[in-house]
């Protein structure tokens, strides 16, 4: 199985450090010569001006955990061949905020202007030489172990006769997140009631949250003569599907749904996928590669024993 | 739910889905209340007719074993009484088959049927 080297991951999260260095150094560098309140916001209408400010200590505990955030995502979810990604949205990143900063930089009296195409042309420039960084040193990490295809796939079976055609097909769903999801739809429109404009650009979250939360609340898992496909029991689509002949190995086993995939929903990790309902009972599938595929569902021993059995006569033919 | 079919078999295949569901219902692999699969996407699973299916949803209707709901599919009738009545059923088809192979008549067997119940 491929797992991201610490080497990888630091060499992730080395240009999210350096872009919170400079920006910080420079914040407190130009320190007297910034105003108490920083422009964050600019009118797009009115020539670019300021419109929008933040406080001082705000800004920079803003601007730091921007930073941090990505950092942390870019860390967890990394992939060789994707560390220039992490040094482009660091390059990025930082040259909007050191932009935002010289912005800023003007007398007291004056009116902070931004000019869009200059702010972005900046962060463009920069995002392109973190990422040719970045990727000059992708050699510094070892290639991932090239994917071991078994011959058959191990795991349970299924005796199933040479004329006999077998499909598996099960509804699982979370009480829980249908709830979560049904409060988060019906807060939607109450907040963009109550809030004024842009703060009730927040209702829009609710929306964000209610509808891919429903979508997951129940689904359908089949296993068939095309492989594995998950689908919301609500909408249609989107569907998950691994073909037979990705299929490297199916297993029953339990799953923790906050250890392994660090919550409900659908997850996605560095070497793992996930439709994760709850903790407990899942069907596992190994795919070409090494990546797994998780589904939680009751009778996964079944479905995987089919699979397996499928995937096996799949590959005969 | 795991639906196996035999498209060499002489059993017609609406009835052996029929028996996959009745089956599954009596050893607990599927529980009263459960969704059945739609008609169209259990067709696909196994290359046969949705006609071919919905002839065995609407055998296992019959037998009061599933609901079928415009718009909301098939449902295992909910109720503990459910795989009891899945056994029963099954029973029943064996008797019905034993008799033909003995040589009764449907109507004999309906006969023998309503004597037992004495």
């Amino acid at each position: 199985m491929n797992r991201a080297t610490p080497r990888l991951r630091a060499l992730a999260a080395l240009p999210f450090v350096l872009a919170l260095a400079v920006h910080l150094l420079l914040f407190a560098r130009w320190r007297d010569e910034l105003p108490a309140e920083l422009a964050t916001h600019y009118s797009l209408g009115d020539g670019g001006e300021a419109d929008g400010w933040t406080g001082r200590a705000g800004y920079v505990l803003i601007s730091t955990a921007l930073i941090a955030g990505l950092a942390a995502a870019w860390t967890a979810l990394v992939r060789r061949r994707a560390l220039w990604g992490a040094w482009a949205t660091a390059g990025f990143t930082g040259g909007l905020l050191v932009q935002l900063l010289r912005n800023n930089l003007v007398d007291e009296f004056e009116v902070q202007v931004s000019e869009p195409a200059v702010d972005l042309a900046v962060a463009g420039t920069a995002a392109v030489a973190a990422a040719l960084a970045g990727w000059a040193l992708t050699s510094l990490v070892p290639e991932e172990e090239p994917a071991v295809r078994s011959g058959a796939p191990d795991g349970p079976r299924l005796a199933l006769g040479a004329s006999e055609v077998a499909g598996w097909s099960r509804s699982t769903g979370s009480r829980a997140l249908t709830v979560l999801a049904a409060l988060a739809l019906a807060a939607a429109p109450v907040v963009l009631l109550v809030l004024s404009w842009p703060d009730a650009l927040f209702g829009l979250l609710g929306l964000v949250i209610g509808v891919p939360g429903l979508a997951l609340a129940r689904v359908r898992v089949t296993v068939d003569r095309h492989g594995l496909t998950v689908r919301s029991g609500v909408f249609p689509k989107p569907r998950v599907r691994i073909p037979l002949d990705e299929i490297a190995g199916a297993d029953a086993r339990d799953v923790h749904a906050l250890a392994e995939f660090g919550g409900w929903g659908y997850r996605v990790r560095a070497h793992r996928t996930g439709v994760v309902l709850r903790s407990g009972e899942a069907l596992v599938v190994r795919r070409d590669g090494g990546r797994e595929f998780a589904v939680t569902v009751p009778d996964a021993e079944t479905a995987a024993a089919l699979l397996n059995t499928l995937a096996e006569r799949h590959g005969k033919v | 739910m795991l639906f196996r079919v035999d498209p060499a078999s002489s059993v017609p295949l609406g009835d052996q889905i029929a028996a996959c569901v009745r089956g599954a219902l009596a050893d607990g692999s599927a529980a009263p209340g459960e969704r059945l699969p739609a008609a169209r996407e259990l067709a696909d699973s196994l290359g046969v007719n949705v006609h071919t299916v919905l002839r065995g949803y609407q055998r296992l209707r019959e037998e009061g074993l599933i609901e079928l709901r415009r718009g909301r599919g098939a449902l295992i009738v909910p109720g503990a009484t459910a795989p009891d009545r899945a056994r029963l059923v099954s029973r029943l088809r064996e008797a019905a088959a034993e008799a033909r192979e003995l040589g009764l008549s449907d109507e004999e067997f309906v006969e023998l049927a309503r004597t037992s119940l004495g």
